[in-house]
C-alpha cells in the first residue's frame, strides 16, 4: 500500500517465497507477553459444547447427576468430524442444556454443564514414551482417543486431517507458529516456554502422517520464541523457516505459498498438493496426548484489552466461562464495551458474554472505546484499489463490493467470491470505511441460501409431480375397476333365462322342503303331546 | 460504355449472382431463426419454471408454477409470485431482459416463510385438506387424525380454506436455510425474504 | 440491536478520502506556484473561481439528493475536480466560462451519474471538453501578461501584470476599454508544443530568449520548470501510496516511445521532439494527476497498464496527426470509455486459480 513503507520494512528471508498483499497493523502484543503463561484457578462451572464441526452433535456418555473424574471420557463423536470430550476436572454433571456459542447470532447449542467440586480427582494417565514403535494408524487412533483436535481456531479434528493425508502421500508437514493477527499471543507464549515439547509433538505428528519432511514456520518478529525453537531444533531434522510478519501470513493458504511457493488449488485442500499443516498448539497437544498420556482438556488463551488490569496468557480448561476469566484479569466493567473472541481483524464480537472457552478460542479481547472506537460511517467507494493491493487471495474487492451491492451472483462467481478468506485486510485499508467483509459474508450466505432454496424447490416440485402421477394412477385404477365391475354384471345377464328357471326350481324345491319339515315337526309335536297325555292317561 | 479493365457484362452477371445468393442465404437464416425461436419458446418455459419456487400455491392467478411459467413465456407479468421473493422477480427479469418491477399487490405481499399446523383437538378427519395439499404434506385418512409433515410443507396455504372447522394455522418457521449476515444497509429490510429471522 | 451489526474487522487504519485528496492538492502546489511565477496570478484566479463555483454546485446537488452537504463535502473531491479543471483551461479566461465549464463537470458529469464514485468519465476533463467544443476560440487563447500598453516587457507578477490577469479573468473590471484589446494581442499559446502544432516555429523562436538562466521567464523553460515541479509532485504522490505506478509509467512510457519512434529531424518542427512531448506539454500533469483519477480509471494492475497505453497512444496521435492542440482531455476521456472493459477482461489471477495464459499453454500442450 505505502510504497516507501514497504521498501523500508521488508525483511527478506531467502528460504521464503513471496506472498501477495497483506497489511502490517499495529499488533498490540506487548501487554500479554510481559509475563509467563499463568494457570487458571478452577471455575465454578464448566460448559462443554456438544456440537461437532459438521453441525451434528456428539453423543453424551453421561447423564445429569453423574460424578465424573478429570480425564474421563464423557462424550464421543457421531461422525468423523468430531473429537471426543474428556472432563477437564472432577465434578458432577449439573445439567445438559442450551447455552450461547461464540457467534453473533444469539445461536444456542447443547452443552454439558459440570459443577466443579474443586478436588480435581483424576483418572490415571497412560504415558507412552516409546511411541516410535507405533505405526502411523495406531498413533492416529491414539490421538483421536485423546481428543486432539485442531486448536488453531478452526476446530478441525486432527485425526481426520491425518487420515486424509494418509491417502495422498504427505510430502511436507508444516507446523504453523506464525501468529500474525493483532492481540493474539497464545502461540508465541507457548513456543517460547515449551519449545522442546513442541518439537517432540512435531515429530509425533510427522510420524503419524508419514510426512517426508517437517518444517516449523514462525513469524520473524517473535525473537524469544525463535531463539527457544532454534535451541530445541538443534538436534532435529525439522527445519525452521522465518515468515515475514504481514497479516494474514499465518493463514493456511498463505503459509503454503510462503513455504513451498505453490498455491493450494481453489476449492481444494493443502493435501491436494501433498502438504499438511498443523498448528503449533496441536503439536503440543499431540505431545501431551502421547508422551504424557494427557487427553486434550486445556489450551492457551490470550486475554487482552484496556479494561483488563492484567492482560496475559492463561492455560485455560475447556469450558471455562468467559466472564470468569475476565474477572480473573481484573475487568473494568465501566470501560468494557464488548467482548471479541479472536483477534481484532477476524474475531467475532460476542452477542452475550456467557460463552465458554472451546478448542477454537485462542484469544478473548475486552474491547473498550479506547482501542476499538466506533468505526466511521460508510462512504461511497472511490475505486482507489487499495483493497485489491492488500488482498492475499489476489481478488478484486472493489468489484466484489459492487456486485455484492447489486446482488449479481453471476459476476460474484466470476470474481471468485468463494476464494475470499475473510481476513479483513481490505476493510482495514478502505478510505471510505466500507465494511467490505460484511458485504462478502452476506453475499456468500445469500449464495448458499439460494442454492438451498433451489434444492428445496426441486424437492417440492418432485413431490408435486409425484402427487400428480398418483392422482392420475388413482383415476385410472378407478376407471379400470368400474370397467371390470360393469363387465362382470354384463356376463351374468347372458345366462339369465337359464338361471331363472333353475332358480324357480330351486325355490320350489326349497318351499317343498320347508313344507315337509313343517308337517314333520307338527306331527312330532302332536306325537309328543299324545305321549305326554298318554303317559298321564295310562 | 467500355471501361478499360472491367467487362461490364461479366460484372453485371456477377452482381446479380451475388445478390441472389445473398438473398437466399438471408432467407435461410430468417427461417432458421424462426424455427429456433419456436424451440427456445419451449425451453424457455422450462427455464422460467426452474426459477419459480414450486410452492404451487396459485397466488399468481394460475393453477400451479408450470402454468404460470407458460404464461410468462407468452408475455405475462413476472411480478406476481409472492413466495418467490424479490430474488425471483429479479432473476426472471434478468432472464427475459425485462424491467424489474415491484410485486403486484393484487397477488399478495412478501411474507416470512410459514408452515401449516393443524390444531389436532379440532380436527374432524374430513380429508379435505389432504386433497388440497399440492405436495402431499398432510398425513391422515378418513375419520383419522390429520397432521402436517412440517419438513415437507411449502407454506402455500391451500389447505386453510377447505378446512370446514378452520383448524389450520400458518406459523412462521425457519425453512431449511442457513441464516447468515445481512448486507449492511439491509438489516431491517422486509424484502430481504431470505433471512428467516427466528 | 446495533451490536448485531458489528462484524470483523473492528479496527481500521485507513486514511480517509479527504486526507487522500488533501495530499493530492499538496502535491499539485509546487507546480501551481511555479506556474504563478512564470505566468502571473492568472492560474490562481482560475483555481479560485473554479473552486468557489464547484463547491456551490456540489452543495446544491447534495441538497437536492437529500444528503447533508456539511458532511459530504468534507471529502474535497469537488475541490480536486475544480483545481484540475482550472489547470487545464487557458489562463486569463473570463470567469463566466469557467463557471459554465465547472457547472457541466459537477452537475452533469459527476452528479447526474450518481455522485462520488459513480462517474464513468473524469469530470474535470469532460468540463474542459464541453468548453472546448462550445467556445473553441476562447479556449485557445492564453493571456499571459508579458507586455504593457507601451509594448515593453513586464514581469507577470508586477502590479501591471497582476492587473492584467485580473482584468482577463473578470472583464467587468476593465474600466479602460483599450486595455482589453491590448490583451488580445497577448501571447496566444498554451504550451510550447502547441506552438509547434500551429506550425509557427518562428513565434516560438521569437519567444525563446538568449538568457540561459534557469529562472528566466520565457516560453519554453517556464514550462519545463512547471513540468518538473509537477513531476516531483507526482513522484511524491506515488511514494506516499496515493496512486500506483502503472498508469503514469504507461502513459509517459508510451508517449516517450512513440515520439522517439516517430521523431524525424525534418519534421521535428511540427511533430515535436520527445523532450517537447514530455516536458513541453501537459503530459506529466495528465499522467500523474488527471489520468489516475481512481473513479474513472481502470482498477486492475494489468488493466491500468493497458489504460495508460491507450491514453498515451491517443495522446500522441491527436497531437501529431489530429487537429486539437493539447489532447490530454480527449485522450483521458477516451481511456475512460475503455476502463470498464479492461476491468472485466484483465483480472489478476486469483490465488489457487490458473491464469488464462497458462491454461492456454496447457491446452496447446506446449
Amino acid at each position: 500500500m505505502n510504497f516507501l513503507a514497504r521498501l523500508l520494512s521488508s525483511q527478506h528471508s531467502t528460504a521464503v517465497h513471496k506472498t501477495t498483499g497483506g497489511i502490517t497493523p499495529a499488533h498490540f502484543k506487548e501487554h500479554s507477553l510481559r509475563s509467563q503463561i499463568m494457570p487458571t484457578p478452577l471455575p465454578e462451572e464448566l460448559w462443554l459444547s456438544l456440537k461437532q464441526r459438521d453441525g451434528k452433535m456428539l453423543e453424551s456418555l453421561v447423564s445429569v447427576g453423574d460424578r465424573v473424574l478429570k480425564n474421563q471420557l464423557i462424550a464421543t463423536p457421531t461422525t468423523a468430524y468430531g473429537a471426543p470430550i474428556h472432563a477437564p476436572t472432577s465434578g458432577q454433571i449439573k445439567e445438559i442444556t442450551a447455552k450461547h456459542v461464540v457467534n453473533s447470532f444469539a445461536e444456542r447449542q447443547l452443552h454439558i454443564v459440570i459443577a466443579v467440586d474443586g478436588q480435581d480427582k483424576f483418572e490415571p494417565l497412560q504415558p507412552m514414551t516409546q511411541y516410535q514403535s507405533l505405526s502411523a494408524s495406531q498413533l492416529i487412533e491414539k490421538l483421536h482417543d485423546q481428543g486432539v483436535g485442531g486448536l488453531a481456531g478452526t476446530d478441525f479434528p486432527t485425526p481426520g486431517k491425518l487420515n486424509l493425508t494418509m491417502q495422498s502421500q504427505t510430502q511436507l508437514l508444516i507446523i504453523n507458529a506464525c501468529e500474525c493477527e493483532p492481540f493474539i499471543t497464545a502461540d508465541e507464549a507457548l513456543v517460547r516456554e515449551k519449545a522442546e515439547q513442541i518439537v517432540l509433538g512435531a515429530e509425533i505428528l510427522q510420524q503419524a502422517s508419514n510426512a517426508e519432511k517437517c518444517i516449523v514456520a514462525i513469524a520473524n518478529e517473535m525473537s524469544d520464541a525463535i531463539q527457544a525453537l532454534k535451541l530445541a531444533l538443534a538436534n532435529s531434522v525439522i527445519e525452521l523457516v522465518l515468515i515475514p510478519t504481514k497479516y494474514p501470513a499465518g493463514g493456511e493458504r498463505q503459509i503454503v505459498q510462503a513455504v513451498t511457493g505453490k498455491e493450494v488449488p481453489s476449492g481444494g485442500l493443502p493435501s491436494d498438493i501433498n502438504v499438511l499443516i498443523q498448528n503449533v498448539d496441536t503439536a503440543y497437544a499431540a505431545y501431551r496426548a502421547i508422551v504424557i498420556g494427557q487427553p486434550c482438556i486445556s489450551r492457551i488463551t490470550t486475554l487482552a484489552g484496556t479494561p483488563l488490569k492484567t492482560p496475559k496468557n492463561f492455560e485455560v480448561l475447556f469450558g471455562t466461562p468467559i466472564p470468569f476469566l475476565l474477572e480473573l484479569c481484573g475487568n473494568d466493567v465501566l470501560t468494557h464495551e464488548s467482548t471479541i473472541v479472536g483477534g481484532s481483524l477476524m474475531g467475532v464480537t460476542l452477542f452475550d458474554d456467557n460463552v465458554a472457552i472451546s478448542r477454537a478460542t485462542n484469544c478473548v479481547i475486552a474491547a473498550s472505546l479506547k482501542w476499538f472506537p466506533d468505526l466511521p460511517a460508510e462512504l461511497a467507494c472511490i475505486r482507489c484499489g487499495d483493497c485489491a493491493d492488500v488482498c492475499p487471495a489476489k481478488l478484486l474487492p472493489q468489484q466484489l463490493y459492487a456486485f455484492s451491492r447489486s446482488q449479481d451472483s453471476e459476476n460474484l462467481e466470476d470474481q471468485n467470491l468463494s476464494d475470499c478468506i475473510e481476513c479483513g485486510a481490505c476493510s482495514y485499508v478502505c478510505p471510505s470505511n466500507i465494511p467490505l467483509v460484511q458485504y462478502f459474508r452476506a453475499s456468500k450466505a445469500t449464495e448458499l441460501a439460494q442454492v438451498q432454496q433451489s434444492q428445496l424447490s426441486e424437492h417440492w416440485q418432485e413431490r408435486y409431480q409425484y402427487r400428480q402421477y398418483r392422482l392420475k394412477k388413482d383415476k385410472e385404477e378407478s376407471k379400470n375397476r368400474k370397467a371390470r365391475l360393469t363387465k362382470d354384471r354384463s356376463t351374468k345377464t347372458d345366462s339369465a333365462d337359464f338361471s331363472r328357471s333353475k332358480a324357480k326350481a330351486d325355490i320350489a324345491a326349497a318351499v317343498s322342503r320347508v313344507k315337509k319339515r313343517k308337517t314333520e315337526s307338527a306331527l312330532r309335536k302332536t306325537q309328543e303331546a299324545q305321549d305326554v297325555t298318554g303317559k298321564s292317561q295310562t | 460504355m467500355e471501361t478499360p479493365f472491367v467487362n461490364t457484362t461479366a460484372a453485371t452477371y456477377l452482381f446479380i449472382g451475388v445478390t441472389i445468393s445473398f438473398s437466399l442465404y438471408a432467407l435461410a437464416k430468417v427461417y432458421h431463426w424462426f424455427k429456433k425461436r419456436h424451440q427456445q419458446q419451449r425451453l424457455l418455459v422450462d427455464k422460467i419454471n426452474q426459477l419459480l419456487p414450486q410452492t404451487q400455491c396459485g397466488q399468481c392467478g394460475y393453477e400451479g408454477c408450470r402454468p404460470y411459467a407458460r404464461a410468462i413465456s407468452k408475455g405475462e407479468q413476472v411480478n406476481q409470485c409472492p413466495p418467490g421473493g424479490i430474488e425471483t422477480i429479479v432473476k426472471l427479469t434478468t432472464l427475459l431482459n425485462d424491467q424489474v418491477k415491484t410485486l403486484n399487490p393484487a397477488h399478495g405481499e412478501f411474507e416470512v416463510f410459514k408452515v401449516a399446523v393443524i390444531r389436532e383437538d379440532e380436527c374432524i378427519g374430513c380429508t379435505k385438506c389432504i386433497k388440497a395439499c399440492p405436495v402431499d404434506a398432510i398425513l391422515g385418512g378418513p375419520k383419522l387424525m390429520h397432521t402436517v409433515i412440517a419438513a415437507e410443507c411449502t407454506g402455500c396455504d391451500l389447505c386453510v380454506d377447505p378446512c370446514p372447522v378452520d383448524c389450520i394455522d400458518m406459523i412462521p418457521a425457519l425453512a431449511n436455510i442457513t441464516p447468515g449476515w445481512c448486507l449492511p444497509d439491509d438489516l431491517n429490510s422486509l424484502h430481504n425474504s431470505l433471512w428467516r429471522k427466528s | 440491536m446495533t451490536r448485531l451489526a458489528i462484524t470483523s474487522p473492528r479496527q481500521t487504519n485507513a486514511r480517509s478520502v479527504s486526507r487522500l485528496m488533501a495530499i493530492l492538492l499538496f502535491c499539485l502546489s509546487p507546480g501551481i506556484l511555479l506556474s504563478c511565477w512564470f505566468f502571473g496570478i492568472g492560474i490562481l484566479l482560475n483555481i479560485l473561481i473554479a473552486t468557489v463555483s464547484a463547491l456551490a454546485f456540489e452543495a446544491i446537488c447534495l441538497i437536492f439528493r437529500g444528503k447533508n452537504p456539511k458532511v459530504q463535502m468534507k471529502d474535497l473531491s469537488a475541490v480536486v475536480t475544480a483545481v484540475l479543471f482550472a489547470l487545464s483551461i487557458p489562463i486569463g479566461m473570463p470567469w463566466i466560462f469557467i463557471v459554465a465549464g465547472i457547472g457541466f463537470a459537477i452537475l452533469i458529469s459527476k452528479h447526474a451519474y450518481g455522485g462520488l464514485g459513480q462517474n464513468p468519465f473524469n469530470p474535470a476533463m469532460t468540463g474542459y471538453l464541453f468548453l472546448l467544443l462550445s467556445f473553441p476560440l476562447t479556449m485557445t487563447t492564453w493571456h499571459v501578461p508579458i507586455h504593457d500598453l507601451t509594448g515593453s516587457s513586464i514581469s507577470p507578477l508586477s502590479i501591471e501584470g497582476i492587473r492584467q490577469s485580473l482584468v482577463a479573468s473578470f472583464p467587468f473590471l476593465a474600466f479602460d476599454s483599450n486595455i482589453s484589446t491590448a490583451l488580445i494581442d497577448g501571447m496566444a499559446m498554451a504550451t510550447p508544443l502547441t506552438e509547434y502544432k500551429l506550425a509557427s516555429p518562428n513565434a516560438l523562436a521569437s519567444a525563446l530568449s538568449t538568457d540561459t538562466s534557469l529562472w528566466s521567464r520565457d516560453a519554453s523553460t517556464g514550462w519545463e520548470m512547471v513540468n518538473i515541479a509537477y513531476l516531483l509532485g507526482g513522484l511524491t504522490l506515488l511514494g506516499l501510496g496515493v496512486i500506483r505506478w502503472h498508469i503514469p509509467l504507461a502513459i509517459i512510457g508510451t508517449v516517450a516511445l512513440l515520439s522517439l519512434a516517430f521523431y524525424s529531424s525534418t519534421s521535428a518542427a511540427i511533430t515535436g521532439t520527445p523532450y517537447m512531448h514530455l516536458f513541453g506539454s501537459a503530459t506529466i500533469l495528465g499522467a500523474f494527476f488527471i489520468a489516475t483519477d481512481p473513479v474513472s480509471a481502470a482498477t486492475t494492475p494489468s488493466g491500468r497498464l493497458i489504460y495508460g497505453v491507450i491514453i498515451g497512444v491517443s495522446l500522441y496521435s491527436i497531437r501529431v496527426w489530429g487537429s486539437y492542440l493539447d489532447a490530454v482531455a480527449i485522450a483521458v476521456v477516451f481511456g475512460n470509455f475503455w476502463a470498464p472493459m479492461l476491468d472485466h477482461f484483465f483480472k489478476p489471477t486469483s490465488y489457487g486459480h490458473k491464469s488464462k495464459f497458462s491454461q492456454l499453454v496447457k491446452g496447446l500442450r506446449l
